[in-house]
């Protein structure tokens, strides 16, 4: 018998039942709350098979204590039990038919392993050993426990059966606490402990999920046809719960322990200087489109740095899969699903290096940091309200002229009408959007009569290509139709996407 | 090879004034006054310039178009009457554009197109109102669906669907500007949008033929120096 309350030396006088008589606070508070319970229904729980801290739980009035941690089983059980040897000993092998093992820090692990722990110091300690085994860091956990459904049927069958019996005493009116809590109880100071670590509501979830090991272990549920005969009971004004009612549970719960980190955000801005790369991940009937993307280039070098599960990549807008981001770059930010650890300003600024050396200089990133809650306004920032800059090669019909370099440059917050363009009307509403550009600027190419460059300041969400080439007349005014004659666009970049002040 | 990597603009006095009186209309610029960043962002300017540049190869003296470039052309010659050939360009997306193809007998009318009605069959295709992602409200058609009437001072065609699907959209603009069917049929002169449900446009495809086959069927006609 595990005895906690034995103190290795001492001058104290040992009773009978292996309690001091000084000795150890906590302990000496527990022994004198179990002797102060309802004799009579301690007796009876116990005789059913309710393990000895669901007892306690059920029958004491005072708030379910941590303290009931450090006791064994056995002890609590001997300090209920009134002294008589003939109270029947727990049969080794049943759980209580209440919390199916649970406070009893009994459980079978993913082997189907039975583990018993005797008390809450013992049981942290093998939870830390799973816990460890997911690898995170961390400095402070949330604990969150999952039991059975059953579990709470059969706390009320068992209750049932008490009011049967004990109606009118007052310890049956006070609200019970559930196992989970119990078990939160119990457990949260040794995990501390054992851990290393703070508890809060913290972005690192520990999760205890107990799950039944097969329906037999239904603990006191009735069946069917004795919750009918009970709520007819009920209904005629007769309540009875009988000791029959109740099975003895043989198998524990199954214990999983899961862990996981609430998701960390990295910012920076990048460059896309190919123009068969698309933005994100592009696939159509199990092909790839173009050669790679923004989102994988970058999201592949972070995510192994993290020891994460996944990413997520989210951009300030967008660009075609041939057009190129150039100039300052664009936001973008990767969030990390359960990171195990989060990487060094250092080792960020590597990997930042690392993209940006690649032989194909494909994507190239800036500024990659961590980034806080504040990542989301960051974002927002970039997006509808913000003014966009282009460089695009236009063709047009016949040479170009000097009038037409004025004329184009001289036209500044030009509202132009655009129908959803025929490339996206497949997927968008068929809608009539307004739009400004704010200014235009043109430079003559050497050589080249009918090309040019044309730098625009437009409004977010205009579709440039379209107001170049006109979408057959779709896009008003157009390119073409300021020019008065057919015009194209040969290519496309973006020079700018301007975020307020950074 | 065209010069690409130098943009001259510094041979046109013109050109560079009109580079600086607009850089100078660009409110950020305006502040600064110092020099040395003023240098700098010059600098910065230029490397973006040759970026720009770098990587357009030869620039065509044609290019091939919009719509060369994003869409399939498939064409249907005499349509439920001879004469009647119509075009349907095919997006990637799988949208159709509609409209009259070169050949169409509307065009030997003296004076051309003069008027287009979308009132036939059992409504006014132009006042359709298609909303949202999913294209309620839109016209199921079948190939032989009438579009519109267009009419000539001598005589009045019907133009139809060609394609079975939901009709998203007609070019109401042709109402009044129905001279754009006569200056630019294959662009801005296009009739509607329809989109056919995959397993329809694989049954369909069948009755069209190509541009090569087009070009081949009607060279005679098509050699006419008023056409192409």
């Amino acid at each position: 018998m595990a005895d906690e309350t034995k103190p290795a030396s001492g001058d104290s006088a040992g009773l009978s039942n292996g309690l001091v008589s000084h000795g150890d606070h906590k302990s000496r508070r527990v022994y004198q709350a179990a002797r102060s319970l309802h004799s009579g229904a301690v007796k009876d729980l116990l005789s059913l098979g309710v393990c000895e801290r669901c007892v306690f739980r059920l029958v004491s009035v005072e708030a379910f204590d941590s303290d009931l941690s450090s006791v064994s089983a056995s002890t609590l059980r001997s300090w209920l039990e009134s002294g008589d040897e003939e109270a029947a000993s727990s049969e080794e092998s049943s759980c209580c038919i209440v919390c199916l093992g649970v406070l009893q820090f009994v459980f079978s692990d993913a082997k189907q392993t039975l583990l018993r722990s005797e008390c809450g110091s013992d049981y942290a300690a093998r939870v830390t050993d799973l816990v460890k085994q997911e690898g995170h860091e961390f400095d402070s956990f949330g604990l969150e426990v999952s039991v059975p459904a059953t579990i709470l049927e059969n706390e009320r069958a068992v209750l049932l059966y008490l009011k049967g019996k004990y109606n009118s005493e007052s310890w049956l009116q006070s609200e019970k606490i559930s196992v989970k809590d119990a078990l939160k109880v119990l457990v949260l100071d040794p995990l501390k402990v054992s851990l290393g670590a703070k508890s809060d509501s913290s972005s690192f979830q520990i999760r205890l999920t107990y799950s039944k090991a097969s329906d037999e272990a239904q603990g006191a549920s009735e069946t069917t046809r004795e919750r009918k005969k009970r709520k007819t009971d009920e209904e005629n004004g007769s309540t009875s719960m009988s000791e029959n009612s109740f099975e003895k549970v043989y198998e524990p719960c199954i214990l999983s322990v899961h862990c996981n980190k609430m998701p960390i955000f990295f910012s920076g801005r990048y460059f896309k200087y190919s123009r068969n790369v698309s933005q994100t991940r592009w696939i159509i009937d199990d092909e790839r489109m173009g050669e790679a993307s923004v989102e994988e280039l970058i999201g592949e070098n972070i995510l192994p740095a993290c020891l994460g599960d996944s990413y997520k990549f989210h951009a300030a807008g967008r660009e075609d899969i041939d057009v190129r981001m150039l100039g300052s770059g664009r936001p973008f930010l990767i969030e990390v699903q359960n990171s195990r650890k989060c990487p060094s300003q250092q080792s960020l600024t590597e990997i930042e290096e690392k993209i940006n050396k690649s032989e194909k200089k494909l994507v190239g990133v800036k500024d990659l940091k961590f980034i806080g809650s504040q990542c989301w306004a960051m974002m927002r920032e970039g997006e509808a309200e913000k003014q966009k800059q282009y460089a695009a090669i236009v063709w047009i019909a016949r040479p170009v002229e000097e009038k037409d370099i004025d004329s184009i440059s001289s036209l500044k917050e030009l509202k132009i009408l655009q129908k959803t363009p025929v490339r996206v009307l497949h997927r968008r509403s068929p809608l009539e959007r307004e739009r400004t550009i704010h200014w235009m600027k043109v430079e003559k190419i050497k050589g080249s009569s009918h090309y040019f460059l044309l730098h625009l300041c437009t409004q977010a969400g205009t579709y440039i290509k379209e107001f170049v080439h006109g979408d057959l007349g779709r896009t008003t005014p157009s390119m073409g139709s300021i020019l008065g004659c057919r015009a194209e666009i040969i290519q496309l970049d973006v020079t700018d996407v301007k975020m307020g002040d950074s | 090879m065209e010069e690409t990597q130098n943009i001259d603009v510094t041979k046109n006095p013109e050109g560079e004034d009109a580079i600086e009186s607009t850089k100078q209309k660009q409110p950020e610029e305006v502040e600064h006054h110092c020099d040395e960043q003023q240098k700098q962002s010059q600098c910065e300017e230029d490397e973006l310039r040759k970026l720009l540049l770098s990587d357009i190869g030869e620039l065509p003296l044609s290019p091939p178009s919009a719509i060369q470039v994003n869409f399939v052309s498939y064409f249907i010659t005499g349509f439920t009457k001879p004469g009647h050939d119509q075009y349907i360009y095919r997006h990637a997306n799988g949208l159709c554009v509609i409209g009259l193809a070169p050949t169409h007998i509307a065009f030997k009318d003296q004076g051309g197109i003069t008027n287009i009605d979308f009132n036939v069959g059992k409504s006014d295709r132009s006042v359709l109102k298609v909303s949202g992602k999913r294209k309620k409200n839109a016209m199921r058609s079948e190939s032989n669906t009438a579009l519109c009437k267009v009419s000539t001072a001598n005589d009045s065609y019907i133009v139809r669907c060609c394609v079975k699907g939901s009709l998203l959209e007609v070019n109401e603009r042709l109402i009044k500007q129905p001279q754009l069917l006569n200056s630019s049929a294959d662009r801005e002169g296009y009739i509607a949008i329809i989109m056919p449900r995959p397993a329809d446009w694989t049954k369909n495809k069948e009755s069209l033929i190509t541009l090569e086959e087009y070009k081949e069927k009607k060279q005679d006609i098509l050699l006419e120096p008023c056409l192409l």
